[in-house]
């Protein structure tokens, strides 16, 4: 007797915890309900992002420093001088116009009425002072602006720089050119006052960053009460905290966790990205020296199999450096090597490459045809791409050794150690063809992986680099890119497309192709 | 006393080659913080990069690096965070609150659910109820954290809707999901672990004796049997306290939990070394003093074991 009734004073101390532990649970259920209640009246949404971390460096959003710039404009704070379209091609915003001497001298008009969260107008002197702490404190903004001196009267700046910049317009498109009222930044709490539809009330790095609206904002007013941008680095916890309605919409969803979203309650808002999936050709290779093997590589890789299945479509086939479609120079404008396995394989037996011995893996000169292929895990679509190359590769008799490792620099410095590297890079950030050609395909420069070298390219990069009329940019652009593509160098095997998740309540959260516009003055919830 | 001022002296020599160990490690791992934070960033050139790691120290040598942290540290600094570019010890500081919380509740809740459950199968020896409870034991310890967590997850907020996935701050509230996942793995180890010890006590010939004298079973049971099982407890309650104070990094990534476990991580995957090594140096802290804690415990529960006495 005594036995069960110990027993039963154990089950019950056991369930009493458990009820205790409901209890509470639904005491915060219910106080979670009446502030979302409350929330509802007053409009208020919570984003769930992935990035929005110290580990992707974007701590604060003070856009001087490294990558800050990011969420700075993503979240409605800051504002840029110019605006990039949806093609990735120039328009003003905080600019209403700007034109160039033909040399160093820029000037710059600025839009009349608009005022920092603050409460200060927006004026040249204000832009000067921003400039001025940008390049003070910036590590890339110096040498991409070459901004040299800069004079402010009323709301026309004139921006000098040190050599002729044709790219200049397009840098101050970038996050970290945001304009903010240095005098009224908390710098030390990475909180700054910028001129966007949103200002920053709470920063917790690696938890959540509040918004309200900015009161003194130029261009509407903001549907939202309250934003709150959420930190989640695991992608289970974002798409269940999606499910659950702790958050409202989510950005970085994992591809595996978009069938839970594909219904009436959720949307989905998609653009193709320049992050490309790219291989670099390792011009020092004696193997890839060989243009058979080369050409052979670039129509042995199935770019339309990778995305459709690996990617289960969520990409957007390569051609060129840049997506089909991209400003005036995009993929559509260039012709490359397309997936034709016999042809590759045509390609190989006439070079002299043949599979003596009967294993699959073709020889020459007795020496078996392995590509050694270098690339890294922290892209989740790399190692995919690796697999797929090692696939479709073996069907044309070449066998693909895979490095996959997060110490590719180390690699990388020994040029002897691989054969190809696949990576991904913005590959115009900035809306200009200029950066991807001028860091990655001219030699001696750090981007330049393979050591390509080509005079005619080289010469080409350089007539790039001083011309300022847009469409003879875009011209020297397609041309660059056929000269690269045709000496198989490089092969542009896909690119980023993006998704952000909504509840179907959530309107104009929209993703945009250089994926810095996020939060707008039309954000609404219903 | 002099036996716990001797143990706080071995601190030191464990701190030195615990540190230096870590330092070494780091950079043999490869990559540094320069290396990771312009990875897919886009194309930076080699000249801000260099800059860059001349600005943190990363160019010197190795052992230059480290004598200049550890000096740092003797002074009472620990540097700044090279990705934050905030006070390394205000920042660790700043995520204790949260990992002192999870660890007190969820030591607490695995006490409440595995010392009784465990003592009440060792009564049950053999029947229905003890087979129920090892049952579910084994499934508790088959499955790992981050499957629990997902589990309680669609249970309890996507199902149900009592409770939020994510944490809002270090409260009792954003706890509860966390706590239960970590309680529900290390009860079903405890309840076993304290079922055997139990058991083996209820064995032993002085029960045996006492039985036979006609002392009441409960007796036995709460005077002398649970008294001399408390030291395997508090050994395997020691080893989880110093584990679960050295964060979980799991558990806070998934629930968005914001100690010193997630930190870790980070400042590892960013090879933010300054922050490492003052993680390092906290494990080395709690290791050393939960251990001594301990030792004093034993002593106390069993004045028989001589503090600082070669066997």
């Amino acid at each position: 007797m005594k036995k069960r009734l110990l027993s039963l004073a154990l089950i019950g101390a056991m369930t009493m915890t458990m009820l205790t532990a409901c209890g509470k649970s639904e005491s915060t259920d219910s106080a979670s309900t009446e502030t979302a209640a409350t929330a509802n009246v007053e409009k208020s949404m919570v984003i769930g992002d992935t990035t929005f971390n110290a580990e992707n460096w974007e701590e604060t959003i003070n856009p001087h420093v490294t990558y800050n710039g990011w969420p700075c404009i993503r979240y409605g704070v800051g504002e840029t001088l110019v605006h990039y379209t949806d093609t990735m091609e120039l328009e003003p915003w905080l600019a209403t116009s700007w034109e160039n001497d033909g040399d160093k001298v820029w000037t710059i008009t600025l839009r009349d009425g608009v005022k920092f969260s603050s409460g200060r107008d927006m004026d040249a002197e204000a832009v000067k002072q921003c400039f001025e702490h940008l390049l003070e404190n910036h590590d890339r903004a110096p040498l991409d602006t070459k901004i040299e001196s800069m004079e402010a009267d009323g709301l026309t700046l004139k921006v000098t720089t040190t050599e002729a910049n044709p790219a200049l317009m397009n840098y101050l498109g970038d996050p970290y050119a945001c304009i903010i009222d240095v005098d009224a930044s908390d710098f030390d709490n990475g909180i700054v006052a910028g001129t966007g539809p949103y200002k920053a009330t709470e920063l917790v790095t690696d938890d959540h960053l509040s918004l309200v609206p900015n009161d003194y904002y130029w261009n509407g007013t903001p549907k939202l009460n309250s934003l709150t941008i959420r930190t989640i680095s695991d992608g289970d916890t974002l798409s269940a905290a999606l499910l659950s309605g702790d958050i409202d919409a989510a950005y970085g969803m994992a591809y595996e966790a978009y069938p839970n979203f594909e219904n009436d309650n959720f949307q989905f808002s998609s653009i193709q990205t320049s992050r490309a999936f790219f291989a670099s050709m390792n011009m020092t290779s004696p193997v890839i020296k060989d243009d058979a093997v080369r050409k052979a590589i670039a129509m042995g890789i199935d770019k339309e199999g990778f995305v459709a299945t690996l990617l289960d479509g969520h990409g957007v086939v390569g051609n060129g450096a840049f997506p089909d479609g991209f400003s005036k120079f995009g993929g559509e404008n260039i012709k490359t090597e397309t997936y034709n396995p016999e042809e590759a394989k045509k390609i190989l037996e006439d070079a002299g490459w043949v599979d003596t011995d009967g294993d699959g893996i073709r020889e020459k000169d007795g020496k078996k045809l392995v590509i050694r292929w270098l690339t890294y895990p922290s892209r989740q679509e790399l190692p995919l791409l690796a697999e797929s190359v090692q696939s479709t590769l073996k069907e044309i008799g070449m066998d693909v050794d895979i490095n996959c490792t997060a110490n590719r620099r180390d690699f990388l410095a020994d040029m002897s150690s691989f054969d190809i590297y696949a990576s991904a890079l913005v590959t115009a950030p900035s809306g200009d063809p200029q950066y991807f050609f001028t860091t990655s395909c001219v030699p001696g420069m750090d981007y330049n992986f393979g050591a390509y070298e080509n005079t005619e390219v080289t010469d080409l990069i350089n007539q790039l680099s001083t011309e300022f009329d847009t469409d003879k940019r875009a011209e020297l652009a397609i041309e660059l890119q056929q000269k690269i593509l045709d000496d198989n160098a490089y092969i542009f095997c896909s690119f980023l497309q993006m998704n952000m998740i909504s509840k179907s309540n959530v309107s104009n959260w929209t993703a945009h192709a250089c994926d810095y516009y996020e939060v707008t003055v039309d954000l609404d919830i219903n | 006393m002099k036996y716990v001022i001797n143990r706080l002296l071995q601190l030191i020599p464990v701190l030195l080659g615990i540190t230096f160990l870590s330092f070494a490690m780091m950079r043999i791992a490869g990559s540094d913080a320069i290396t990771e934070m312009y990875a897919d960033k886009g194309a930076v050139s080699a000249e801000i990069i260099n800059a860059k790691r001349a600005e943190l120290g990363l160019d010197k040598p190795f052992l230059e690096q480290y004598f200049i942290w550890l000096g740092g540290l003797v002074r009472g600094d620990m540097g700044i965070s090279y990705v934050s570019g905030k006070d390394v010890f205000d920042t660790f500081i700043s995520k204790l609150p949260a990992t002192i919380l999870l660890t007190v509740l969820s030591v607490l809740l695995t006490i409440i659910i595995s010392i009784p459950l465990g003592i009440f199968a060792a009564v049950r020896h053999d029947r229905f109820t003890d087979y129920f409870l090892r049952f579910f034991s084994f499934i508790g310890n088959s499955m790992p954290n981050f499957f629990i967590a997902l589990l309680l997850m669609q249970l309890l907020a996507i199902k149900l809707g009592v409770l939020p996935v994510i944490s809002s701050g270090t409260s009792i509230v954003s706890a509860i999901m966390p706590t239960l996942t970590l309680a529900i793995a290390m009860s079903s180890k405890y309840m076993r672990q304290v079922r055997a010890t139990v058991l083996e006590e209820l064995n032993k010939d002085y029960v045996v004796g006492a039985k036979a004298r006609g002392v009441r079973n409960s007796i036995i049971l709460w005077k002398s049997v649970i008294k001399a099982s408390m030291l395997t407890i508090i050994t395997l309650l020691a080893l989880s306290i110093g584990s679960l104070l050295g964060g979980t990094a799991i558990i806070e990534s998934i629930f968005m939990w914001d100690g010193v476990g997630k930190l870790a991580v980070d400042a590892i995957t960013m090879r933010d070394y300054p922050m490492i090594q003052a993680y390092v140096v906290w494990m080395a802290i709690i290791y050393v003093m939960v251990n001594l804690v301990t030792d004093l415990l034993y002593h106390l529960l069993d004045p028989r074991i001589r503090l600082g006495v070669a066997e």
